[in-house]
């Protein structure tokens, strides 16, 4: 390399780093707002001009938000219907998405197109037939009905599709003449292969399941049958502006998921890098 | 091996997913498409079938249309700039930079917060007398009730939640790139530019053509941040409000679930169109190993 | 070979511990429902002594303590009948029920509103107690200002009154003191108001006169009602919403914002009128009776606000009462033990609860002195004053939860400023005749 490219490549990571750090700050400002007004008194969160910091720090908005909801039961509700949608729909998707990548059969084309044009259709179209499904199982208001809808992933079959579509296909030739079937070619060489893709379904499937709002408001009343998201959200039809009673719900709502991001984030992210420079 | 026994494991292997999907996502679709066509009456237990009578007033509806080219709008400002700021992110979070692993966990942060809880906060953000964002900019905008600005406020906070998780995936894209490209194109003596535009990107276009097609069907199913930042009584709501917020508030507020489904049968017939599409003319892009 | 042994590993893990948790949890959410059928079965032989759970829904939190007290004073006098009080906000209540009717699984026993009942009742959804009341196990004459009449469909009854609220003034007495003006009292009318509120409105300081709220109950309602409008007419056939006299009064009410005696819409949405009140910001507003106890819980405001009566327009003074009532469902799975619980919301019992812990104005006669004494510094008798003066909430009809939906939406056009109060007000109009119309 010359001076002269080594000087570029200097003003070049200067730039990178004054916009990643804009860009780290804007994304940040939200959460810091968060933690701020949550700590305020009512009339200081909103008060004009407005103060950055609270005068006077006041747990009131953690207490009120912790009376008015059943926030141990949204945590294990959350995490176990969290898994309970991540786990089976990577199987399940990758089992189908390896059929579809790479076994050729009778209407696989059709099949492909149907379910993932489900991903197309909105959710609330689902809200009132799942419903009446759910109550003819007797399961109206149980934690089941949080996640028993959604075993499958019509977006991480897609995903996984794409994946298995890129790998070579000289690993698995040389498996049928081994005598393989394609489930174990599936299970033993494909699989470990997409790591990096299951990874981030994984962390897609989570992510959805965590937010999800207006599933859990419809099927259960309980408060104990409820989850993170719909949890908070009924705070804001109870408190109205009540901006700390809010933001203290939110931020507890939130912090559990960034402290385990910021445990696993090595294996999230790094976890589809490492992989990746393998394969 | 046979393909007598390929198919038998093929449907075995897509027996799960297919089963599922039929039964709690393809049957809820046909009631939808049924409902259209009835009228409903006591909660939905009584029916009336009605022909196109319920379309025939839809597209009558100006407010329909209306909705229509909002869902339109946010779609075309929101895809393409989550796209390209995700894939700069990426390309820029790909290199041996300094506090790698700390940018990429604040720029996947938004995306563990859940939408409830980042509405509350954007809400206080925006707020017109006490809102950050109209003092730091020495303004007293009204953005969440002003017809001009709501829109963008709304693509603002979708792109905002939507960085991390796209980011990451163009990033598993990039590492997906075999170096021996890079290796071989440095021996030819490429620029940092050309390498970029003629083998990052090409390498890129089964993740890019991926994520376009999950951003825009998202996109268009736009509900969550109107409903919770917006809200019913706001002036702005007529320039913001999308499809599936009058599905929403025609089937479980109005009673009329009939028009309500009308209008999603609308919105999933244009994602079938804007897919089918995509996939048409992803051979002339997309570049498949 | 390693690597993929780890990875089958892995997902073995997973499985087990899945399998571990969810038979831990499908046994926890099961056991409430188990528990009822044992001991269903063991005690058939005596049929009234099966052990059961209600679940007892309603939406107002603030309510909760006065409900749960009479739920335990239910389960003292029947000790194999437990109430599970269920809050659902107000906000999502009624979603939920819409769903749960057709699905029969409306709660036990939940609160009825006036304006939802008629398509609760029509749909067969709530259980009749007419049998009941003709058997004299309840008197509906209890009750006070002909409540029961609100849960009366086609000559059934449905409904046992709970409650019932009416609006009045809050002011601010601070900031009445440092203007040096007189506490709005009976005299009052809407030229004063308007007057006092540009008075007290010092909106540099983000401090304002009056809350002119769009609200229908606790705002422009009475309005309408006080300068000769109305809402619907009696016969509940047509709007009056497109009555000169309700436009006036709708406009004479946004004119305060434009004044600057109100803070905007906006301002209103950013912090609910009440929130402001509660922290001193606002000198008057219009709330109701079922706030009392939010309002007086705020630290700022505490010792230093009270009620007054609505002021008067140029035909009366305006007023809406409102009363709540419990039902029950018809598809419930113990139904003979929710008419008792029914019953005992309808007792002189629950209602002294209710009062004593100044929860709501209880429906059952005699028993309102107690909630006036409920909070002694305030005059909370303009509230049952106030009821001569006031009609009852225009509900009744199948329309209601239509064009009640659709209101604020047309309204908001208005309040933001997008087109005039009189447009918005024919809008309202062509909009609620339709929805009367298509609901015949």
């Amino acid at each position: 390399m010359t001076e002269m490219q080594i000087s570029s490549a200097r003003n070049i990571n200067w730039i990178v780093h004054i916009i990643l750090i804009i860009s780290a700050v804007v994304m940040l400002v939200p959460f810091v707002w968060m933690v701020l007004t949550s700590l305020k008194t009512t009339t200081e969160a909103t008060q004009i001009p407005i103060h950055f910091f609270p005068s006077a720090p006041s747990l009131r908005g953690y207490i009120e938000a912790i009376k008015q909801s059943a926030f141990p039961h949204y945590y294990m509700n959350t995490v176990f219907t969290a898994i309970m949608k991540t786990v089976f729909p990577v199987i399940f998707s990758s089992m189908a998405a390896y059929a579809f990548a790479r076994l050729r059969f009778p209407g696989s084309t059709i099949l492909f197109v149907l379910i993932i044009s489900v991903m197309m259709v909105p959710n609330p179209v689902f809200y009132t037939p799942q419903y009446m499904m759910m109550s003819d199982l007797g399961l109206v208001n149980t934690v089941t009905a949080l996640w028993i809808t959604s075993l499958i992933s019509p977006f991480a079959t897609f995903l996984l599709r794409q994946f298995f579509m890129t790998i070579s296909k000289e690993l698995e030739e040389a498996a049928v003449l081994d005598g393989c079937n394609p489930f174990q070619i599936y299970w033993h060489i494909m699989l470990p292969l997409v790591k990096s893709a299951l990874v981030a379904i994984v962390i897609i499937q989570l992510q959805w399941s965590w937010n999800e709002l207006q599933w859990p408001l419809i099927i259960n009343s309980s408060p104990e049958k409820m989850t993170l998201s719909s949890g908070i959200a009924t705070l804001v039809s109870m408190f109205g502006t009540d901006y700390p009673v809010l933001m203290a719900g939110a931020f507890m709502a939130v912090v559990p998921m960034i402290i385990l991001f910021f445990i696993f984030q090595k294996q999230f992210i790094e976890g589809i890098a490492f992989s990746a420079h393998k394969g | 091996m046979n393909s007598r026994s390929r198919y038998v494991w093929a449907y075995f292997m897509i027996a799960p997913t297919l089963i599922g999907t039929l039964v709690f996502w393809g049957w809820p679709v046909l009631q939808s498409i049924l409902l259209g066509f009835q009228q409903s009456e006591n909660f939905g237990l009584v029916n009336h079938w009605v022909g196109f009578a319920n379309y025939e007033k839809l597209f009558r509806d100006a407010e329909f249309w209306q909705n229509l080219r909002n869902t339109l709008y946010y779609v075309a400002l929101f895809v393409p700039v989550t796209l390209i700021l995700s894939t700069i992110f990426a390309v820029l979070l790909n290199t041996k930079i300094k506090g790698l692993s700390i940018y990429r966990v604040i720029f996947f942060l938004p995306q563990v917060t859940m939408p409830a809880a980042a509405a509350m906060v954007w809400v206080v953000l925006f707020a017109q007398d006490f809102g950050l964002i109209n003092h730091i900019l020495g303004t007293r905008v009204a953005w969440l009730s002003n017809s001009n600005y709501a829109m963008i406020v709304l693509v603002i906070v979708g792109v905002w939640g939507a960085i991390g998780l796209n980011m990451l995936l163009i990033l598993a894209g990039l590492q997906g790139i075999p170096k021996s490209l890079y290796e071989a194109a440095d021996i030819d003596g490429a620029k940092r530019f050309n390498k970029f535009r003629y083998i990052t990107i090409p390498m890129l276009t089964p993740t890019l053509f991926f994520t376009s097609i999950i951003l825009l069907i998202g996109a268009t199913q736009i509900f969550d941040s109107i409903f919770l930042i917006i809200g019913k009584t706001n002036v702005a709501l007529p320039s913001v409000r999308s499809l599936v917020y009058a599905y929403y508030q025609n089937s479980f507020v109005y009673f009329n679930p009939n028009y309500g489904a009308a209008i999603i049968n609308v919105l999933l017939l244009i994602n079938l169109l804007l897919t089918g599409i995509q996939f048409a003319f992803q051979k002339k892009w997309v570049v498949y190993d | 070979m390693a690597k993929r042994n780890k990875f089958s590993f892995m997902f073995a893990v997973v499985f087990i511990v899945l399998a571990l948790v969810t038979a831990a949890c499908s046994g926890n959410s099961n056991s409430t429902v188990n528990n009822g059928s044992k001991n269903n079965a063991e005690g058939e032989t005596d049929k009234p002594q099966k052990n059961v759970t209600l679940t007892y829904s309603i939406w107002d939190k603030i309510q909760q303590p006065a409900m749960e007290a009479i739920a335990k004073e239910f389960t003292a006098e029947n000790p194999n009948i437990k109430i599970k009080v269920e809050v659902i906000p107000w906000g999502d209540y009624w979603t939920k029920m819409s769903a749960a009717a057709p699905a029969g699984t409306l709660p036990d026993v939940f609160w009825m509103h006036g304006g939802q009942f008629v398509k609760y009742a029509t749909g067969n959804f709530l259980e009749p107690i007419t049998s009941k009341v003709q058997a004299g196990e309840i008197d509906l004459n209890n009750y006070a200002a002909d409540l029961a009449s609100i849960y009366t469909l086609n000559g059934e009854n449905y409904g046992v009154p709970k409650d019932f609220d009416t609006i009045g003034l809050a002011y601010n007495k601070e900031l009445f003191d440092q203007a040096n003006i007189p506490y709005p009292d009976d005299t009052w009318d809407y030229a004063k108001l308007a007057e006092v509120a540009k008075q007290l409105s010092q909106p540099d300081k983000g401090i304002y006169g009056f809350g002119a709220k769009l609200d229908t109950q606790t705002g422009y309602w009475n309005d309408m009602l006080a300068n000769g409008g109305s809402i619907l007419s009696s016969d509940l056939s047509k709007s009056g919403y497109d009555d000169p006299a309700s436009i006036e009064a709708l406009k004479a009410r946004y004119q305060m914002i434009l004044d600057g005696a109100s803070p905007t819409h906006q301002q209103m949405t950013d912090t609910e009128a009440t929130e402001m009140f509660k922290s001193g910001r606002l000198a008057m507003i219009f709330d109701g009776s079922w706030r009392i106890s939010d309002i007086d819980s705020s630290e700022i405001i505490k010792d230093k606000w009270d009620w007054a009566k609505l002021p008067s327009g140029k035909v009366k003074r305006g007023n809406i009462i409102n009363g709540l009532g419990n039902v029950m469902s018809a598809k419930g799975k113990n139904k003979e033990e929710a008419w008792l619980f029914l019953k005992f919301l309808g007792s002189q019992k629950a209602a002294e609860i209710t009062a004593e812990m100044g929860a709501a104005i209880p429906a059952f006669n005699g028993t309102q002195d107690a909630w006036l004494s409920s909070r002694p510094h305030l005059n909370l008798k303009i509230f049952t004053e106030q009821v001569a003066d006031a009609i009852p909430y225009p509900s009744g009809s199948k329309s209601y939860p239509v064009w009640f939906a659709k209101e604020p939406e047309i309204m908001s056009q208005a309040w933001g400023g997008a087109i005039s109060v009189e447009d918005a007000a024919k809008k309202i109009a062509e909009m609620m005749n339709q929805a009367i119309a298509e609901t015949k």
